[in-house]
């Protein structure tokens, strides 16, 4: 094997190029990847989804298949303990690739829930690639697996090892995938993902262990993400990736507070933070990623960048800024460091007021909405204007029956919902926020009434005073759904895909009356035009339209009656950061122009402060703490809310939360702890909190919040602080 | 895993329990009681009046007829148990005279079609998924179509013909020599039987061999684009064992848990095969007691192939409580 006079990098990947051939022609997937990784580094790879960040990964162990992959060009040299080896020459050779594979290189995955084999023990899937590579014997293969088991913080790990995936959660899973992965000391890490598919707070841990465990076991890792908060935290440098290129490679700490490319410099603005000013558009990049086969020529960003000349229509060189810091864009050519950086600085307002025509949001521009300044007296009145209730819930409960076998017998009860009480005034958005299983969805269904509940009361006020709709019938409640709207997580799915934009979009129209025939299309064209697409296309069908194109007809959908209230379910989850500014953007301002009521529900803390007035946390059936939105990020009462808080990654290097993450994993919500539910996972529980069970209730001094912690006017809990200052420069690099 | 055995087997004793009712109340339904008929039938062959007195009497005491129903249905099903079927009104004998050697060889057959079917198919079906696209892959797709859409009885004829034609085979139909087809069981017999078998498991499995393997190939797919089979890799294991020890107890599950389910398709495919290739199957005789409304010794053997299939199923359903720990840990 050749060596790389580069003996401090681990990983060297050079001018990567993978197309994929299929009947419809050939795409190219990497185009000129270059990336290093060197010793004990942590280097992220971040990017929307599709831009060929999996494909670069997998090229470096073979895990593409090829055909129909074709590596076309490039040199990918790993440091192995042979010396530096280039793999893609390995692909051919397999005997040779597997003693690099859980040796030299180890890999984890972005769906820990399927990732581990089904049917075999944890403990003989690890002890298997022990026995690959090392000849031991089989006792010593198991003391090393127990040894690392227990390095990753599973509880009790000789009791793992005879367990199987299904007895396992999400997180103990990528636990165990984490020691597979490590047992053999591989000097390299890859992380597709690792977190994606996990819990918040579930996330902070594994992201955690990672960085320990770079240490312990001195290894590098690539990491791979869409999401700019993770690697904030963890990674040493950042290469952000597009279109099958890298964009900008840095520093964390450069790319955050400088972003030099375009396109960096989007993403940041395009992520809500918990530091942003809440209920103002957000900086989104127009457009989406577009399709492989439609990519511009020359610079891939030219279709959405601000900043597009006429020079853009070539290949942009990889400028060199600094050392460590370089950027594929005509920006920053030619003249080279100075010129380009004064280039940077001068041209990011320009971004902002680009952007927000760009998503044809003009008319309404930003205006951040009232009683967002709680010290002004404006917002005082229209608080007390606008405080009629439009929506009230009463000690509402939705339990599940768990049936099994085959005479279907209930063997328990799952309380998704289990006493909860909410109102909404006129005007305002509540967000309701949990990590998965809190039941939150249930909340929406109750409210728009899909489910009936098993205890309680609902009441809601179309135009005028409240009305009880908690048991009426399917066909009253159609009356009272012309008042109410409803938006759900995943915008395929929710559309019928036989049905033309004009059916999907007019189908309310019809089925309440309110337009026939022409009236209809006329309609539909003002709806589709109030949400950012172009009235001509009403004839299409939801397959030709993008995620977020088609989560923008699912709220044009919801608003055709012209509702007063909207229940929007997970509305971003599913779509780019990029289209999730695009979508939070008009939803704000449509809330603004229509003066609807929203219940907006989501999992992301940062997401549901941005677009809310007030936000309720919930945790295994039961609203843990409510109030005003910042009040509850900066002084949270509930140390579940705390939680909530530190475990969202922060997109600022630097800013490392210190406080104790909690523990273990959601308990199991038909057998929920006894007296406080979080009594679990809290760091500050008391012996009484296993026995009693803390009721909402207000906070002393402010009537306007509301916990449900036995401790929570002892208590000092850690909010987010609002640190504008802290966080100059890097909001200056977000152009505002 | 216990409780799970134990539930199963449950399952499977009222399922018993259910299909003997059903064939009972078929059994008395018809109008007429079945001693008259017995006693004019007998008469009919000019039996010795008393041989036909005695006869009907011992009917009548080990049916318990004329007593209330459930002690009829106790009497019935106590002496299927201990291997009476009931008398024959068609053929004059007790049906288990008939059922005899038939039913054993049909067992036997379809046990030997199913190993047949998995030995072919599932390696099949895996190296089609694993070299997907090659050369073998698509002769093997086409096959599998082929053997899917060619119905057995065709098949059968053609072998017919073929042997006859080609060969000049005088003895392709049936699963003995003519010199052993009456002869006493006997090492040669067995051999000469074996000789003969193999045809009749190609003819019969076909169909169902060329299914499983595009179920296993498809499972096989599925599997290996599955994120635990990436894990596997990344291990650094070799191909036979990612597909050996990781993807093939995954994708067989469903092949094991259909078992029960191809137990009366083997049946019925091979009473029509028996039929070309007159083989002394239990299916025609089934059919010919159907049509003859021959109703002791048709219910006879409903049971007794249900009976059959429903301990198949128990132990399909054993196999993979064994091989998946899911299943096993449900409980
Ligand atoms: N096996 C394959 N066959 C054909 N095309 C593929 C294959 N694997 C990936 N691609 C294509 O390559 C492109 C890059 O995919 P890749 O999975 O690397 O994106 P990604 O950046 O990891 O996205 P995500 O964030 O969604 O995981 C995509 O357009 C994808 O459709
Ligand atoms: S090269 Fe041109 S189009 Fe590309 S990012 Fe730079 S300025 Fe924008
Ligand atoms: S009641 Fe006790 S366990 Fe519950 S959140 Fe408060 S301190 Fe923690
Ligand atoms: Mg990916």
């Amino acid at each position: 094997m050749n060596s790389d006079p580069d003996s401090d990098k681990v990983l060297n990947i050079r001018d990567l190029q993978v197309s994929f051939r299929s009947i419809a022609g050939t795409t190219r997937a990497v185009n000129g990847v270059s990336l290093d990784v060197r010793s004990g580094e942590i280097v992220g790879l971040v990017g929307e989804s599709g831009c060929g960040k999996s494909v670069t990964i997998r090229s470096i162990v073979g895990l593409v298949p090829s055909p129909p992959a074709l590596f076309e060009a490039g040199e990918i040299w790993l440091r192995t303990r042979r010396g530096m080896t280039e793999t893609l020459a390995l692909h051919k050779n397999m005997k040779a690739l597997r003693q690099i594979r859980g040796r030299d290189v180890s890999m984890i995955f972005q769906e820990p829930m399927r990732s581990v084999h089904p049917m075999m023990t944890i403990g003989k899937q690890i002890t298997e690639g022990i026995l690959e590579h090392e000849v031991v014997d089989p006792a010593e293969a198991y003391d090393r697996t127990v040894e690392m088991l227990d390095l990753v913080g599973l509880p009790n790990p000789a009791a793992q090892m005879n367990r199987y995936a299904h007895e396992l959660s999400g997180g103990m899973r990528q636990r165990a995938l984490i020691a597979l992965a490590l047992v053999c000391h591989p000097q390299l890490l890859l992380a597709d993902e690792p977190t994606t598919a996990l819990d918040v707070t579930i996330q902070a841990q594994i992201l955690e262990l990672i960085r320990d465990l770079r240490e312990r076991m001195s290894m590098s890792v690539l990491l791979i993400t869409h999401n700019m908060g993770v690697v904030a935290n963890l990674a040493d440098r950042i290469s952000v990736m597009y279109l099958g290129k890298i964009m900008e490679t840095g520093t964390v700490e450069e790319i955050f507070k400088e972003p030099a490319h375009p396109y960096t410099q989007g993403l940041l603005a395009s992520m809500p933070s918990l530091f942003s000013q809440p209920k103002t558009h957000l900086q989104s990049l127009r457009g989406v990623v577009p399709e492989l086969a439609m990519v511009p020529k020359g610079c891939v960003f030219a279709d959405r960048c601000p900043y597009v000349m006429p020079k853009c229509d070539e290949t942009p060189p990889v400028v060199e800024l600094r050392v460590d810091h370089s950027v594929a864009c005509w920006l920053y050519a030619d003249g080279g460091e100075t010129q380009g950086s004064e280039d940077a600085a001068t041209a990011e307002p320009s971004l902002s007021s680009e952007d927000t025509s760009g998503d044809s949001q003009k008319a309404v521009g930003v205006i951040p909405v009232l009683g967002t300044e709680p010290g002004s007296d404006a917002s005082q009145e229209q608080l007390a204007d606008s405080y009629t209730a439009q929506l009230q819930i009463e000690n509402v409960a939705l339990h599940y029956p768990i049936l099994r076998g085959l005479l279907r017998r209930q063997v328990g009860t799952v309380r998704a919902v289990d006493g909860v009480d909410l109102t909404i005034r006129r005007g305002e958005t509540l967000g309701l926020v949990g990590e998965s299983g809190c039941g939150k969805t249930s909340v929406g269904r109750l409210v728009a009434r899909l489910v009936e509940p098993t205890a309680g009361r609902i009441r809601f006020g179309a135009d005028g005073g409240l009305e009880e709709i908690t048991h009426i019938s399917q066909k009253e409640m159609k009356r009272v759904r012309r008042a109410m709207g409803m938006v759900f997580q995943d915008p395929l799915s929710s559309l019928n895909a036989r049905m033309n934009i004009r059916n999907i979009v007019g189908e309310p129209l019809m089925l309440h009356q309110v337009a026939k025939g022409r009236a209809v299309d006329d309609r539909v064209g003002e709806l589709l035009e109030m949400v950012g697409l172009r009235a001509a296309h009403q004839s299409r069908f939801p397959h030709a339209f993008s995620g977020g194109q088609r989560q923008r007809i699912a709220i044009a959908r919801a608003l055709a009656t012209e509702p007063s209230f909207l229940v929007a379910d997970e509305p971003v989850s599913a779509l780019d950061v990029s289209v999730q500014a695009q979508i939070l953007n008009l939803l704000l301002t449509l809330q603004q122009q229509l003066s609807l009521s929203m219940l907006f529900i989501a999992h992301d803390i940062a997401v549901v402060r941005h677009v809310s007035d007030r936000i309720a946390v919930m945790y295994l059936g039961k609203i843990v703490e409510l109030g005003e939105a910042r009040e509850i990020c900066v002084r949270p009462v509930h140390p579940y809310t705390e939680a909530l808080l530190a475990s969202i990654p922060l997109p600022m290097p630097g800013l490392e939360t210190l406080r104790e993450m909690p523990k273990g994993d959601l308990p199991d919500p038909a057998n929920p702890p006894t007296g406080c539910r979080f009594h679990t996972r809290c760091p500050y529980r008391q012996p009484i909190c296993e026995q009693e069970e803390p009721p909402l209730r207000q906070i002393a001094g402010n009537a306007d919040h509301f916990g449900a912690c036995h401790f929570q006017d002892e208590l000092h809990l850690e909010g987010v602080e609002e640190i504008e200052e802290i966080y100059a420069p890097a909001a200056a690099a977000e152009g505002k | 895993m216990r409780t799970y055995i134990l539930q199963r087997f449950l399952q499977m004793i009222i399922v018993m329990v259910v299909v003997m009712l059903v064939s009972f109340i078929i059994v008395e339904l018809p109008p007429g009681d079945f001693l008259t008929t017995l006693r004019e039938q007998l008469t009919d062959q000019n039996v010795d009046p008393k041989v036909i007195d005695s006869t009907v009497e011992m009917y009548r005491a080990r049916y318990g007829l004329g007593e209330n129903w459930f002690i009829r249905f106790g009497k019935w099903a106590w002496s299927l148990m201990k291997g009476d079927m009931g008398y024959s009104m068609q053929h004059n004998r007790p049906a288990s005279e008939l059922m005899g050697e038939r039913l054993s060889l049909t067992i036997w057959i379809s046990i030997a079609t199913l190993i047949f079917m998995f030995v072919v198919s599932v390696p099949i079906g895996m190296l089609s998924a694993i070299k997907q696209y090659s050369a073998w892959d698509h002769s093997f797709t086409f096959l599998a179509l082929l053997g899917v859409s060619v119905p057995s009885f065709i098949t059968a004829l053609v072998f017919l013909l073929l042997s006859v034609t080609l060969l000049g085979a005088t003895t392709v139909a049936g699963l003995f020599s003519p010199e052993y087809v009456t002869a006493e069981w006997s090492w040669a017999k067995f051999v000469d039987m074996l000789k003969h078998v193999w045809i009749i498991l190609f003819i019969v499995g076909l169909g169902d061999t060329a299914s499983t393997i595009r179920v296993m190939r498809a499972r096989m797919l599925d599997t290996l684009g599955e994120p635990y089979i990436d894990t596997a890799r990344m291990k650094g294991l070799s191909g036979a064992k990612i597909y050996f020890r990781h993807a093939l107890r995954v994708a067989i599950n469903p092949i094991i848990s259909s078992i029960g389910l191809r137990f009366p398709q083997i049946i019925s495919g091979s009473t029509i095969v028996a039929i070309v290739l007159t083989l002394p199957l239990i299916g025609p005789l089934l059919l010919e007691a159907l049509l003859g409304e021959d109703v002791y010794l048709a219910c006879s053997i409903l049971v007794v192939l249900t009976l059959a299939l429903v301990i198949g199923n128990f132990l399909a359903d054993l196999a993979l409580a064994w091989l998946d720990p899911r299943i096993r840990f449900e409980n």
